[in-house]
């Protein structure tokens, strides 16, 4: 008797049991269903985008279009020459729309571009620095920071970039050139002062604190560099640089630009790349380091020859990710570009980006037409190559952490 | 022997580690910039600044509020500066830029008043006599003046609130019934009553009359129902400033948008935005947990796992605007199309449900950030030790009881985290709401007390496209700006306060985890 009132009864056992096995299937489900749903973006897009090539478009002109004319230049009414245009509205109904959708991926690659160019060196001089250089305390200080920058909204650096910084930088332009060589060289002229101060001076300004007292060293620099811009605009540009880059250099510059940008999206990107390369330097185990400094190197040759190759991989999986972020990066581009779908390389011209073409066109595109579907063929590019380049910096990520297991793993 | 000493050298640790700092320094650089930069012009837009009246060197008068100073373009000395001169009725523009040299002098006149207006934004000039049906009162009388044009204002915004309540609650609820069936005599009548009412009160609130003059001597006569607020700038105090300052803060947050989204306040777009971000945070907690706990405690551990939450962690870095497409395609089109075809098939061809609206936006947003959501809760799951659950399966408890007893609470704050985080994304995520249903201007609130109360397939307002409609739609961008830099630091406060309690979060997690594995 004293045994069977300790053990549950077996029809209790069995209602336990059954709930365990009705819990997990509904776990098993809803979780199979998430996941599948969130899966299913890709899925839509391909199914949607289809009916392009094979010719099934539910509209008047249901011919495919076939690949080539998507990419390579056409001949228009009224062109001489062959020409790469998008232009999805026709004036008129005799008009033919043109999609053409290189000028697009151009723009979009042109943007990313030039936000990399800005972004990378910042942010892995700053994964470097505070990796190896800035002292524990700092570093723990600015993690929180860098990560509230990532999650400013595009909105808002958008329309910073192009209602304030894009105005500002066509008044100061000289000031903002001149500023790409003033800020390196301050930098280092930071340094060289601080080897010289005394030392009870230079101790309270350690290069482990460095990227706290640089700042107001480098405001000071950027405010007195844009203050003397129209001195300098006078003395060399004739008062304006934007004509004489017009006669001298025959360039064209519009006020919201690939530089702006560069800037903005730089801006935005910045914490992406910084956080995932911080981690992989961060990552290497520490008796890699400690050995080459045990063999005499210098904290400088210990990170250029041992840290940087070991964590390599990981800053390229940073580096790429950032660049997915700036290729799908919205709203920063619609607001800082004047959406011009053209095909140039100078920084000083606008362009329009896939994802910017999107959100301007496809509210208005009927559904199931060629338009729609060419939106959602861009769509489907941008989903593309951005969950490409994310799987493949993951999967290097992933192996780098299994390599600094390896390697630390003894200790 | 001279060779083993260390030659002198320029910097300590090289170049690279000086340029290496000079990032870290110019990073932190720019995010303080850009907060200082919106909190200032944000916080300052409600400060009452000063109408100065200026007199040029040709003899001209005007008065206005300096708004800011630039260089002359094309030239190193001499500035100008822009005024907000007001009276767009009268001078075509109400800016007006004036080169700091021609300018002979600048007063600051106790008498100059600033006048917000329902109609051609603020009046800038002398408020020269208010006029009542009994009597009226003139510049001399001084503060009776005052005191009784604020007791006049006072009585037209009772009369326009009993107006609107007359219009709100009796009028509109006839009216519709009226629509739907013929009217009955007594409906006729009750009709006439209010109607007659509505304008009896109108014919009231145009009862009184200020007349005002600005500095170039142009007269203007306005009724009292066209003012907003009338504000002597320069005859306040520093407190009646800082009072002046919080009404303005509070009545930016409290009103809706006037002038084409170019002035009054945000109130719809901040509960657009929080009616939206509260429900996808509904949709997105259960799911998200579910598939988290699905791939962390019961999927086995195998290769296809590994490639599924490689893929989920990669939808996360998918660029929003395409989780917008696909909320095109899916919800607004393909279950919306379909649910008006169904339900609402009287209502075609003008859409329900097929258009964008609060439900599908929030569903999108629910997708997107669903990959926060199961990462971070996966996270949370992965640091509990395995201990914990090998103790719970020890005591005999099924792996439905240990996952519900032991491991879900322990993961409260990994899922809290996560929540917040995606709260705090979709808050700030414009581009994917610009195809599901953001409004330019909601006329009509996601909540009314109309049945059932929250109408799911209205479009709403959103702070994020406000700043993009008011800063790149409107009209006049100039008198926008210090509104879209005021919504903008309200976005980004809301947005950082949420990250630092993420991260608040994530480390007492952390600090919690260590502690329990050092015991």
């Amino acid at each position: 008797m004293t045994e069977r009132s300790l053990s549950p009864s077996p029809w209790r056992r069995r209602f336990r049991y059954v709930r365990d096995r009705l819990f997990t299937l509904a776990v098993t489900a809803c979780g199979i269903g998430v996941i599948l749903a969130v899966l299913a973006i890709g899925v839509f897009l391909v199914v949607e985008v289809v009916p392009l090539f094979t010719g099934s478009a539910s509209t008047a002109n249901s011919d495919a279009i076939d690949i080539e004319s998507l990419w390579l230049p056409q001949q228009y009414p009224g062109y001489d020459e062959p020409q790469y245009r998008w232009q999805a509205n026709a004036a008129t109904d005799a008009d033919t729309p043109m999609f053409s959708l290189t000028p697009l991926a151009w723009g979009t690659l042109k943007a990313a571009v030039y936000a990399l160019l800005f972004a990378v060196p910042l942010a892995l001089g700053a994964a470097i620095h505070s990796a190896c250089f800035m002292s524990r305390r700092l570093r723990f200080r600015i993690k929180p920071v860098i990560e509230l920058m990532e999650a400013l909204p595009g909105v808002v650096i958008g329309f910073i970039a192009g209602l304030v910084l894009a105005p500002y930088v066509e008044r100061h332009l000289v000031g903002v050139f001149a500023l790409v060589l003033v800020l390196p060289l301050g930098i280092l002229a930071a340094g060289i002062i601080q080897a010289r101060l005394p030392w009870c001076l230079s101790k309270r300004v350690p290069l482990g604190w460095a990227g706290l007292w640089l700042i107001p060293w480098l405001a000071g620099l950027v405010a007195l560099t844009l203050g003397i811009s129209p001195y300098l605009e006078v003395l060399w540009f004739d008062g304006d640089m934007r004509t004489w880059m017009d006669q001298q250099l025959g360039l064209d510059y519009a006020t919201r630009n690939a530089m702006v940008v560069g800037l903005a999206m730089g801006f935005a990107v910045i914490p992406t790349i910084y956080s995932l390369a911080e981690d992989a330097l961060a990552g290497v185990p520490a008796s890699l380091s400690e050995g080459a400094q045990a063999l005499g190197a210098s904290q400088w040759q210990t990170l250029w020859k041992v840290l940087l190759p070991a964590a390599s991989p990981g800053i390229f999986s940073a580096v790429m990710i950032g660049a997915g972020r700036a290729v799908g990066e919205t709203m920063i581009v619609l607001m800082a570009t004047g959406n011009t779908a053209l095909m140039t390389l100078s920084p000083l011209d606008g362009m329009r980006s896939m994802a910017a073409n999107i959100a301007i066109e496809l509210p208005e595109a009927a559904p199931g037409g060629v338009h729609y579907q060419l939106l959602l063929l861009c769509a489907l590019l941008l989903f593309v190559f951005t969950f490409c380049v994310n799987t493949l910096a993951e999967l290097v990520r992933s192996r780098l952490t299994q390599r600094y297991q390896r390697l630390g793993g003894t200790t | 022997m001279r060779k083993l000493l260390p030659r002198r050298r320029l910097l300590i640790e090289g170049p690279g580690a000086w340029l290496a700092a000079g990032g870290v320094a110019l990073s932190l650089l720019m995010v303080l910039a850009l907060l200082a930069l919106i909190a200032g012009r944000g916080l300052a837009h409600f400060w009452p600044p000063d109408i100065e009246a200026v007199t040029l060197v040709s003899g001209e008068r005007f008065a206005g509020q300096p708004v800011r100073e630039q260089g002359l373009p094309g030239q190193a000395s001499g500035s100008e500066r822009l005024y907000r001169t007001g009276n767009r009725d009268l001078d075509g523009d109400q800016w007006r830029w004036v080169e700091v040299n021609a300018i002979d002098t600048r007063t600051t006149p106790e008498d100059l008043v600033i006048i917000e207006r329902r109609r051609w934004g603020p009046f800038i000039g002398r408020l020269l006599r208010l006029e009542g049906p009994e009597a009226q009162w003139t510049a001399s009388d001084g503060a009776a003046l005052w005191r009784e044009l604020e007791e006049r204002m006072a009585r037209v915004s009772q009369l326009r609130h009993e107006r609107d309540a007359l219009h709100n609650h009796r009028l509109e609820p006839l009216a519709e019934h009226v629509d739907d069936s013929a009217m009955s005599p007594s409906e006729e009548d009750e009709l006439r009553e209010i109607k007659a009412r509505i304008l009896a009160l109108q014919d009231a609130m145009q009862r009184d009359h200020v007349v005002l003059e600005s500095l170039s001597g142009q007269r203007l006569e306005l009724s009292l129902e066209a003012l907003i607020e009338v504000k002597r700038p320069n005859a306040m105090s520093l407190l009646a400033k800082l009072a002046s300052w919080g009404e303005g803060v509070w009545r930016f947050l409290s009103e809706g948008p006037r002038a084409a989204n170019t002035a009054g306040g945000v109130w719809p777009a901040i509960f657009g935005t929080v009616m939206m971000v509260l429900l996808m945070s509904v949709l997105v907690t259960p799911f998200g947990v579910l598939a988290a706990v699905y791939l962390n405690e019961v999927a086995p551990q195998g290769r296809l796992t590994r490639l599924v939450r490689i893929g989920v962690r990669n939808l996360a870095g998918v660029p929003s605007i395409v989780y917008g497409v696909f909320g095109l395609g899916v919800f607004v089109y393909g279950i919306g199309g379909s649910l008006d075809s169904l339900f609402f098939a009287d209502e075609l061809p003008s859409p329900t449900f097929g258009t964008g609206g609060l439900l599908w936006a929030s569903l999108t947003l629910a997708l997107l950030t669903l990959p926060v959501v199961i990462v971070a809760t996966e996270e949370g799951l992965a640091r509990i030790p395995d201990s914990q659950r090998e103790g719970a399966l020890a005591l005999g408890a099924t792996r439905s009881e240990a996952l519900r007893r032991v491991v879900l609470p322990m993961a409260v704050p990994a899922m809290l985290t996560g929540v917040i985080l995606a709260i705090a994304r979709a808050a700030g995520e414009v581009a994917p709401l610009m195809l599901v249903g953001v409004a330019k201007l909601a006329s009509q609130v996601p909540v009314d007390d109309e049945f059932p109360f929250i109408h799911l397939e209205r479009k709403f307002m959103h702070l994020g496209y406000h700043i993009f409609d008011a800063g790149f739609h409107g009209g006049d961008v100039q008198a926008a700006m210090p509104l879209v830099y005021a919504t903008a630091l309200l976005l980004v406060l809301v947005i950082v306060v949420l990250n630092l309690t993420a991260i608040l979060l994530r480390h007492t997690i952390r600090a919690r985890h260590v502690v329990q594995a050092h015991r």
